[in-house]
């Protein structure tokens, strides 16, 4: 993770080095970007962006996945049980952080009968539904306006720090996987920690069907399941710009 | 050689079977010298002295509480680690090359240990993977070989062969065996 | 607001059908000490559904149970038990069970309720909606006349994906007695489907958002879990592998470890390979494949993957995809089922049993499933179809069915085993068609009521292997002497039990099973070698009264007997060993409160012997030994002539069975003249009530009629 402290060159190529960008940035574009960054920030105006209300912005990868084979899945619902009891000591499969009973009978789709339905009433496959930890940026650690979505240091898992969490539900929106669970119990959200590196559901798992890896980019496969409601607050808009201001482009009102 | 990282040569010896038995294989002593050397036991084993280095290796091996052998057919002694490599797998492996040996030993042992008579069609399948004509001509050898008097056939009512050891079980319980055998597939 | 204890949801949901009243009650104070399950469903019929009451009679009830462990990760749960009287109980219907699973119990557990009862009758076809605590009777006259299947799909539109429903299909619209109720595409409680068409239930549809909650130490628990997990074998708690292999010493073909290195799910998209450890718990759902142990090598290439039950790894019912049937019957290429029910196409066709059927036995078991599976009908244990082959067989049907009715059926087909003769008879039988479909749909009674065919003719002839009350054997004398004999007269269906079974044939050589039996009830002589009986003793009976206790606490705890008890494992480390005292283990740590093995026990006895009572008072007669606990005569012959306790041979003899009973009813603590608890048992474990009732009515030993 990495906080916005200043602008310097050095930071900028930290950042870039951190999301795998390293080599998109040649030193006249790195150069280009911190002037217009230095100028941009003249003109927004971002002296609250330092202080406590700074936002935060992941850019470091996680270090590991869990990849989950739908042609071995059994649908026993192992995986959704020891993720919950293992680790909230109550067994519910709606609070579980890997997910298969909205996919087990019908599919992502539903039931839509026909042919091409998947789960046990169609052809058989189970969908699982696995945190893709994902990279820069990160949806739910984006929209939450609390912060409460940090990096866990050990696995470099996305994780919902639930003492800081308001439970305003905004990530839950913003994932365009819909793998943000709710706790109604504790009134915070919570997501795939991967279990410090021993994920539960992948040992629960009777067929082989989970495997922990290391972290690959799962974002860009078109497969988003629903459009997230992408909000984002102004103080993280503006953050964004910084990095993502064009060279030469028109300075940012 | 130090003690402290340099594994000892019971350790080694024990490895090398180990390695083997992961691989379902039987090993001899002379393949574990051969192993031993390799790896520089050279001189713990006595080579270029009047230690036999065979001998040696055959001690250690016998000493060893976590390996079983088995006298094989071959003549030699073979070892393995019955819990990677169990003790009716290492018999049914020793026994491959000749099948009727092997189909022998098979029927023997669960006539005696279960008890209970074999499905001929259990040699088709792995791990012994035998061609019905290479059991027809085993049934043969069996029929015909005084070592082999003991082995029989029943046949159920629906036609499928069994066969036993007459020296475990008698005719009648292996026939009754049988036909409960076949009826079970259809007692859920 | 009472404390939920762990485990249990701590509430029981009541639907009374005739005023549409929905209700909520407090499931601990009132039934903790049943426990659940069947505990429950006897418990309700107890208190609430008197002696005389008829199976389709409004007064009558459904208890849909589960049971204190389901929803957990416990293996092998997900079980509900549904309790009512029993329709196809023959000649008067008595209390009985019928036991689903898939993934409805733990649906409910999640929506926060141990179990439902449905009272009473709609006045026009509904369906009862849950969702959490939002509970509605909703209307189904649009559903009414449609199949399982689809039925299914609707509500799931309406409700959302994740629901789960329990239907009837037409056999339960049409009140047959051979109907029953379907949740999760496969898993199916027989005989109570027509208990629901007579309320006009079509179908409970489930969502739950609930947590159930376990009380102990998260870590204890996992730990648990863990253990459970290392002491599983494959299907019915086998614990030898079918093949020979380097990991294990001991093998067994006749093994539902069926799952080979080198086999694979071969209608899979791609294929998955079988292989490695069959050890690993990463591996534990490769170990079994139904389709393949009972339909042969050829079904691995139609197979997609194992299924089942909620958190069970075992997956015993498999999912097949056999392109054939679609263009040749205009059936769906996939079905799915497990043992019976898989098998409820080709046991009908006399050349499509046994090891050799084929692909002909593939195709028959598809047509089976796919018509079975949709419009809910039983098969009774297979009974429905031995039956129809001895009516055929035997010349019955032609003397007593009209010529034009048997005219119209094609016989030919059933003649040439052709499958499509299914697409005649089931739908006969699910729509009472014709005097054939009505009285298969009845169940065996029927044949001997209708036909006035005596029941001597099933009871003296093996074949059928009929037991009872309309019912068949289920793991007797062929599987365990006397203590198959004695489990097999304690029910009033079939006796659906596998404790005894599971065990017997768990593949071990039969010293180390004598080894393990010494360990367990006492000697080695608690169980003979297969067709090698010795006398009846005291073991054998301490074994029986076991085996039919952990059915009873399976059944109430929401656990599966087809897999449980695990005595035995695959851990030749453990001398084969599992662990007797699971059972209570886990519902220690579930609910926060601990309980030993003997108590738990003593709860699982108390279940049976509520069940006892609920017969006696039903049947109106204290005289079990004689008028219930009835075994047919074939089980006292032997078609080759041979003696009893001769080697080779499954024959009881009368007075070893007689002393048999007696020492069952000693160790029950039972009196030994009636086969009946007296009021002092029933009193010493917990049921004083019971007791002093049926010694009011005169239904206790001491005080007899």
């Amino acid at each position: 993770m990495r906080m916005i402290c200043n602008i310097a060159s050095e930071w900028i190529e930290r950042a870039a080095k951190a999301s795998g960008l390293e080599a998109e940035l040649t030193r006249r574009g790195f150069l280009k970007l911190s002037v217009c960054a230095l100028s941009g920030l003249a003109f927004l105006d971002l002296g609250d962006a330092f202080g406590e209300q700074a936002p935060l912005v992941i850019l470091d990868n996680a270090k590991g996945i869990i990849l989950a084979d739908p042609t071995r899945c059994v649908g026993c619902q192992r995986c959704e049980l020891a993720c919950t009891e293992f680790n909230d000591g109550r067994a519910q499969p709606s609070l579980a952080r890997i997910k298969i009973s909205r996919v087990l009978h019908f599919g992502p789709s539903g039931p839509t009968g026909g042919d091409g339905m998947h789960g046990d009433w169609g052809d058989g496959l189970v969908l699982q539904g696995v945190c893709r930890q994902c990279p820069h940026p990160v949806p739910c650690a984006t929209a939450c306006p609390q912060n409460a979505i940090t990096v866990e240091p050990e696995t470099g898992a996305r994780v919902v720090d639930p003492a800081v969490c308001v439970g305003c539900r905004l990530c839950q929106g913003a994932c365009p996987w819909g793998m943000l669970s709710f706790d109604e119990q504790a009134g915070v959200a919570t997501k795939c920690f991967l279990c410090h590196g021993h994920p539960k559901c992948v040992e629960a798992c009777p067929a082989g069907a989970l495997h922990y890896v290391p972290w690959r980019d799962l974002t860009r496969d078109g497969g988003a399941q629903r459009s997230g409601l992408s909000v984002i607050s102004p103080e993280s808009a503006k953050a964004c710009v910084d990095c993502h201001v064009p060279a030469g482009k028109t300075s940012v009102k | 050689m130090s003690e402290s990282d340099t594994p000892t040569l019971a350790q080694a010896a024990l490895a090398s079977v180990r390695g083997a038995s992961a691989e379902a294989r039987l090993i001899a002593a002379e393949e574990v010298l051969e192993q031993l050397l390799a790896r520089g036991f050279g001189e713990c084993l006595g080579t270029g002295t009047e230690t036999d280095p065979g001998q040696r290796v055959t001690a250690v091996l016998s000493g060893l509480p976590e390996i079983a052998s088995l006298a094989s057919l071959s003549g030699r002694t073979m070892y393995h680690d019955p819990a990677l490599l169990s003790r009716t797998y290492a018999r049914i492996l020793d026994r491959k090359d000749v099948p009727a040996m092997l189909m022998a030993e098979v029927i023997r042992s669960n006539s005696r240990d279960y008890p209970r008579p074999v499905l001929v069609e259990l040699f088709e399948a792995p791990p012994f993977d035998l061609a019905p004509a290479v059991i027809e001509a085993a049934l043969k050898t069996m029929a015909a070989g005084e070592e082999y008097r003991d082995i029989s056939f029943t046949t159920t009512s629906l036609g499928t062969v069994y066969l036993f050891s007459s020296l475990h079980l008698e005719r009648s319980y292996a026939a009754f065996l049988a036909e409960q055998d076949e009826a079970f597939a259809m007692n859920p | 607001m009472v404390a939920t204890r762990g485990g249990f949801a701590g509430k029981v949901l009541r639907v009374d059908l005739s005023t549409g009243k929905i209700g909520v009650q407090d499931m601990v104070e009132r039934y903790e000490a049943v426990l659940g399950g069947a505990g429950l469903g006897y418990r309700v019929l107890w208190d609430e559904v008197p002696a005389g009451t008829g199976p389709f009679d409004p007064a009558n009830k459904l208890v849909f149970a589960t049971g204190a462990l389901v929803g957990t990760s416990v293996p092998c749960n997900g079980r509900a038990t549904v309790t009512t009287i029993f329709p196809t109980c023959w000649p008067r219907p008595l209390v009985g069970s019928g036991h689903m699973g898939g993934h409805f119990a733990a649906k409910l557990k999640y929506a926060g309720y141990d179990a439902l009862i449905v009272e009473g009758k709609a006045d026009k076809p509904v369906w009862i909606m849950i969702r959490d605590a939002r509970v509605e009777i909703r209307d189904a006259g649009h559903l009414w006349g449609s199949g399982i299947r689809r039925t299914t799909l609707e509500l799931s539109q309406e409700m959302g994906p994740d629901c789960v429903v329990a239907a009837i299909g037409q056999a339960g619209e049409s009140q047959a007695p051979m109907g029953m109720v379907i949740n999760s595409v496969s898993h199916s409680a027989g005989g109570v489907g027509g208990v629901m068409g007579a309320k006009n239930l079509k179908a409970v549809a489930v969502q739950g958002s609930g947590a159930v909650r376990i009380a102990g130490d998260k870590a204890e628990w996992e730990k648990l879990i863990k253990f459970h997990l290392s002491i599983l074998g494959g299907n019915n708690q086998h614990v030898v592998p079918s093949f020979p292999t380097p990991q294990a010493e001991y093998y067994n073909p006749a093994s539902r470890w069926v799952g080979q290195p080198g086999r694979r799910w071969g209608a899979a998209k791609p294929p998955v390979e079988l292989a490695g450890d069959i050890y690993d718990l990463n591996r534990i759902a490769y170990r079994t494949n139904s389709a393949a142990f009972f339909l042969g090598e050829e079904a691995w290439k139609y197979t997609v993957r194992g299924n089942g039950c909620t958190a069970c790894p075992i997956r015993c019912h498999t999912m097949l995809r056999v392109p054939s049937v679609a263009v040749k019957y205009g059936i769906p290429d996939m079905a799915q089922n497990t043992c019976i029910a898989l098998q409820f196409g080709r046991m009908f066709f006399k050349q499509l049993i046994g090891r050799k059927g084929g692909e002909a036995a593939i195709e028959a078991c598809m047509v089976g499933m796919h018509l079975a599976d949709d419009m809910g009908v039983w098969s009774n244990y297979g009974q429905l179809q031995r039956d129809l082959r001895k009516l055929y067989e035997g010349g019955y049907l032609k003397t007593k069915l009209g010529s034009k009715e048997y005219a119209s059926i094609p016989w030919d087909k059933y003649d040439n085993g052709d499958p499509a003769f299914l697409l005649d008879l089931i739908p006969r039988i699910a729509n009472r068609q014709g005097e054939l479909g009505d009285v298969l749909s009845r169940g065996t009674g029927a044949i001997f009521d209708t036909w006035s065919i005596p029941e001597d003719e099933w009871a003296n002839d093996h074949t059928t292997t009929y037991w009872k009350m309309g019912h068949p054997k289920h793991h007797a004398n062929e599987d365990d002497g006397q203590c198959g004999v004695i489990i097999n007269t304690q029910y009033n269906r079939d006796a659906q039990c596998h404790s005894h079974t599971n065990f017997v044939r768990n593949g071990l050589p039969l010293a180390v099973q004598k080894k393990l039996a010494t360990e367990i009830w006492g000697s080695p002589d608690a169980l003979d070698a297969p067709g090698d009986y010795t006398p009846a003793n005291i073991y054998k009976a301490k074994r029986a009264r076991w085996s039919l206790v952990r059915k009873e606490l399976h059944d109430a705890l929401g656990v599966c007997n087809w897999m449980g008890p695990w005595v035995a494992s695959p851990r030749w480390e453990r001398g084969y060993a599992g662990d007797d005292s699971l059972e209570s283990k886990f519902l220690s740590l579930a609910t926060g409160r601990p309980i030993d093995r003997e108590e738990l026990d003593r709860a699982g006895e108390r279940i049976f012997t509520l069940h006892r009572a609920l017969t006696i008072r039903d049947m109106g007669q204290v005289d079990m030994r004689t008028k219930h606990d009835l075994v047919p005569p074939w089980v006292f012959e032997d078609s080759k002539g041979a003696a009893p306790f001769t080697k080779g041979t499954i024959r009881m003899d009368q007075a070893d069975v007689a002393r048999a009973m007696d020492l069952f009813y000693e160790v029950m603590g039972w009196d030994r003249a009636t086969g009946a608890p007296g009021r002092a048992r029933y009193a010493a474990l917990g049921l004083a009530d019971v007791g002093e009732r049926l010694a009011a009515m005169g239904f206790t030993p001491e005080d007899g009629k």
